[in-house]
């Protein structure tokens, strides 16, 4: 879109005295320290009151979908890594997933146990992420480098799997890329207990209790449960509206078919809610964690599959539950060596849509904290 | 030598001396600040230049005075040029009445504290300066909420203030040996004698701490939000409004602002201490025992002097430390309240507590009982009364110390306020529960108790 076609005008108003006012447009970002990214916000200002507000993407876009039609279906994984470059493990389960799918072939039991345990490892990560920069924007500057502490060694235990920190590249259409290394799953224990033990409850009582914390989250930002569907949001941001909706439970895949999960669901609906929900989760995917450590089958992590992958003509749809929501990808075969059309529903995407109505009427502090509590990526909201 | 050329010694190595403190122990608190941060959050802060990275700060001064100076293009020039030295000078000038120590005591004003509260008042005009000459408007946003704040928090700063002046006219020379209400009454201003009124003979100790610490806390509550520091720290929200007033500077003018922010910190711990914690009093700060050490006249007595106002100066600057540190571990581990919650903490909460203790304060000293038993009462009454805020006030009243409004308020304020209420019939702020509605539907809403 671009810019200039949207018309931001500010109101004029005279009061009985004949004092004038005038609303103030702020453009917030795409320079911005907490617009997570490269998120534009033009805000319609009355004072500190927040009148209107709209946002501008795409300043992130780098034309993913478009990639992946030139690009074998093998190597879409690579550039799926960078859409949600929070949860790059949970977006390559997906694109295998669904590219299995077009085929119809399914991965081995081992590498999908594999699969879950580097997923919930991700969202582990990812939450962290979002509940660090949240306190970061609601000013306190310690979570953040307490999260991050832990993060890096999940990053750790990532390099030690897939030879990357970030970008993994390590699922496979058929499976995984290689076996989990020698000793890595007593590193994870480890990684799990202390983070179960220490880290979690420490990171509880900064912010959890922290009567301040409470001031700026509770009530702020309230979705109620219909609104929340309406807007099809996912993840965190509708489970902390109260509806109990997961696809790793209401359409389970992979090793989520065998491993029961308990979705975490708050009924306030708001900033807390959805702070609340993230903590939960990350205590319910050490449980999952856990459980697969426990139940890992043997066996081998990947298929055997063509060198050159040519799925019979046809379409597909399948979807995962990534750390902000159901991420999905639409995509059709016209039984050549290239994905015809790869769409991805990313749950930014439709998250971020809320936030003009959340806005209006709040603060310009509350601005910032309910942005940070939908928790988007940008680079998943402008692939 | 006579009078005169002393006096112009004294006022000279009074003066210097404030003037280095200020200027090195910005420099020393920045480092400081950064270290000790660095250690609560699990890491190492500086650590490359010099020995444990002590030569960070230096360096950094150093390559802001090189920096260019920037302006922006349409900014009002003069104001903008000038904000930071309106911002700066009154830090200095503030300085000069701290009492050290008996010796360094430049300006002994009979009317220090509100010589002080004036200058601190200035403060406001240089970043309201700043704010408005950027032509920014992160900048103006900032520079408004900086002086709204600023001056919201005088008011409960001076009435912070008030509870040890009051105790000082207990203790005026004339009360103690005399205690009728007709000779005393009459409390001090100076800080000098506010100090010495905490270094009773009877009581060398009696820090006016352990009978105002209400008084202290408000202060110092006061003091971070002058200061404009966390949680405090909305003028500058730097997820916010980027920088808030100083967005648009650079170089020079923006060390102005830091090492007068940094200033600012000082002056209000180094006034907590000297009005709450006993000034310069301390183990080895007693003129009495060192002159019988080395005699009273002559070198010896020289000697005895230096040495009891080193000592002094150590403690000062001891206990200030302690309370700059506090800072810093509040910066470490606080969120930032919202421009609202904050003013509504000052109006609602902090001026009627300090206007309540003011009056139980005065009440106590005027019940005919004595000297001794008045400060012990006044005491555990200032104790209680500490304790029930800290503990109890939520629970009985509803009133949030974080700007949290109890119902009924609630229920006024957002008939009548003129915040546009958002479409569609959803509540702006608390959802349906808080309001008294009845939780129904898929998404029965849970009262925010059972939250934990």
């Amino acid at each position: 879109m671009s810019t200039s076609a949207v018309a931001f005008r500010a109101g004029q108003f005279e009061d009985a005295g004949g004092m004038r006012s005038e609303e103030m447009i702020l453009n917030m970002g795409p320079q911005h320290p907490s617009t997570h990214g490269v998120l534009r916000l033009v805000l319609t200002l009355d004072g500190e009151t927040v009148v209107q507000c709209t946002p501008v993407i795409g300043y992130l876009h780098r034309g993913m979908e478009k990639i992946f039609e030139n690009r074998p279906y093998m190597a879409g994984i690579r550039y799926i890594d960078n859409a949600d470059y929070l949860s790059p493990m949970i977006n390559e389960t997906l694109y295998a997933q669904t590219v299995e799918q077009l085929m119809g072939i399914e991965a081995p039991r081992r590498a999908q146990y594999i699969r879950l345990i580097v997923s919930e490892m991700e969202r582990i990560a990812s939450h962290l992420v979002a509940i660090g920069t949240y306190g970061l924007d609601l000013g306190a500057t310690t979570p953040i480098l307490w999260c991050f502490r832990d993060r890096e060694q999940i990053l750790d235990m990532f390099e030690a799997v897939s030879g990357h920190r970030f970008t993994h590249n390590y699922m496979r259409v058929g499976g995984v890329l290689q076996d989990l290394p020698q000793g890595w799953m007593q590193t994870c224990e480890r990684f799990i207990d202390n983070f179960v033990n220490k880290s979690l409850p420490e990171l509880e009582e900064l912010l959890t209790g922290n009567e301040i914390f409470d001031a700026r989250t509770e009530g702020v930002g309230y979705i109620d449960p219909q609104q929340a569907v309406a807007f099809a949001l996912t993840g965190p941001t509708l489970r902390g509206s109260g509806v109990p909706f997961d696809v790793r439970v209401d359409r389970p895949y992979g090793a989520y078919r065998e491993i029961a999960v308990i979705p975490q669901v708050r009924q306030e609906g708001d900033c807390f809610a959805r702070y609340r929900v993230k903590m939960d989760e990350m205590t319910e995917s050490c449980r999952l964690i856990r459980l697969a450590l426990d139940r890992l089958p043997g066996g081998s992590i990947c298929q055997r599959t063509p060198i050159a992958l040519r799925p019979q003509r046809g379409e597909t749809y399948a979807s995962v539950e990534s750390a902000r929501g159901e991420e999905s990808i639409y995509m059709i075969s016209d039984g050549s060596e290239y994905p015809y059309r790869a769409k991805i529903r990313a749950p930014s995407f439709n998250n971020l849509q809320i936030l003009p109505e959340l806005l209006r009427g709040n603060k310009i502090g509350d601005v910032i904290a309910i942005l940070g509590s939908i928790d988007i990526v940008l680079g998943d909201v402008d692939r | 030598m006579n009078d005169v050329v002393l006096n112009i010694i004294h006022f000279l190595i009074t003066f210097l001396f404030s003037l280095g403190f200020l200027m090195t122990a910005a420099t020393i608190l920045t480092y400081l600040e950064r270290k000790v941060q660095a250690y609560m959050q699990d890491r190492y802060g500086p650590l490359h230049n010099g020995p444990a990275g002590i030569l960070q700060s230096p360096f950094d001064v150093v390559k802001l005075l090189l920096k260019e100076d920037m302006k922006v293009t349409k900014a009002d020039s003069i104001v903008f040029r000038v904000a930071p030295v309106i911002f700066f000078a009154p830090v200095i000038t503030a300085f000069v009445v701290l009492p050290f120590s008996p010796y360094l005591t430049a300006g002994a004003l009979g009317t220090g504290i509100i010589y002080y509260v004036a200058l601190s008042s200035i403060d406001v005009i240089g970043v309201f300066m700043a704010g408005w000459g950027s032509n920014n408007k992160y900048a103006l946003i900032g520079g408004l909420r900086a002086t709204a704040q600023m001056i919201s928090y005088e008011l409960p700063l001076v009435l912070a203030i008030v509870g040890p002046v009051m105790l000082t006219s207990l203790l005026a020379p004339d009360c103690l040996h005399n205690a009728s209400l007709a000779s005393c009454g009459i409390g001090s201003i100076s800080f000098s004698q506010i100090v010495s009124a905490q270094m009773q003979s009877a009581a060398p100790w009696f820090w006016f701490a352990l009978v105002q610490p209400l008084g202290l806390i408000v202060y110092y509550i006061c003091g971070l939000a002058e200061t404009n520091r966390a949680p405090f720290d909305l003028p500058e929200a730097e997820s916010e409004l980027v920088a808030g007033y100083l967005t648009e500077y650079s170089g020079l003018r923006w060390a102005m602002f830091f090492l007068g922010e940094y200033g600012n910190m000082t002056i209000v711990s180094a006034i907590a201490t000297s009005l709450f914690l006993g000034g310069w009093s301390g183990p080895g700060a007693s003129i009495g025992f060192w002159s019988g050490l080395f005699g009273a006249t002559g070198f010896g007595g020289f000697a005895a002097q230096v040495i009891f106002n080193a000592f002094g100066v150590f403690w000062f600057v001891f206990k200030m430390s302690v309370l700059l540190l506090v800072f810093m571990w509040i910066r470490a581990t606080l969120p930032r309240l919202r421009a609202d919650q904050l003013m509504r903490f000052a109006w609602l909460f902090l001026i009627p507590l300090t206007l309540v203790n003011i009056l139980i304060t005065g009440l106590i000293l005027l019940l005919p009982i004595g000297l001794i038993p008045q400060l012990i009462v006044s005491g555990v009454v200032n104790w209680a009364m500490l304790l029930i805020v800290i503990f109890g006030f939520r629970r009985l009243t509803g009133v949030s110390p974080t700007g949290k409004l109890p119902r009924w308020i609630q229920q006024s304020a957002s008939g009548r306020n003129g915040v546009k209420a958002p479409t569609g019939g959803r509540p702006a702020g608390r959802p349906a529960s808080a309001l008294g509605a009845p939780a129904t539907g898929p998404g029965a809403i849970v009262e925010s108790g059972a939250r934990r």
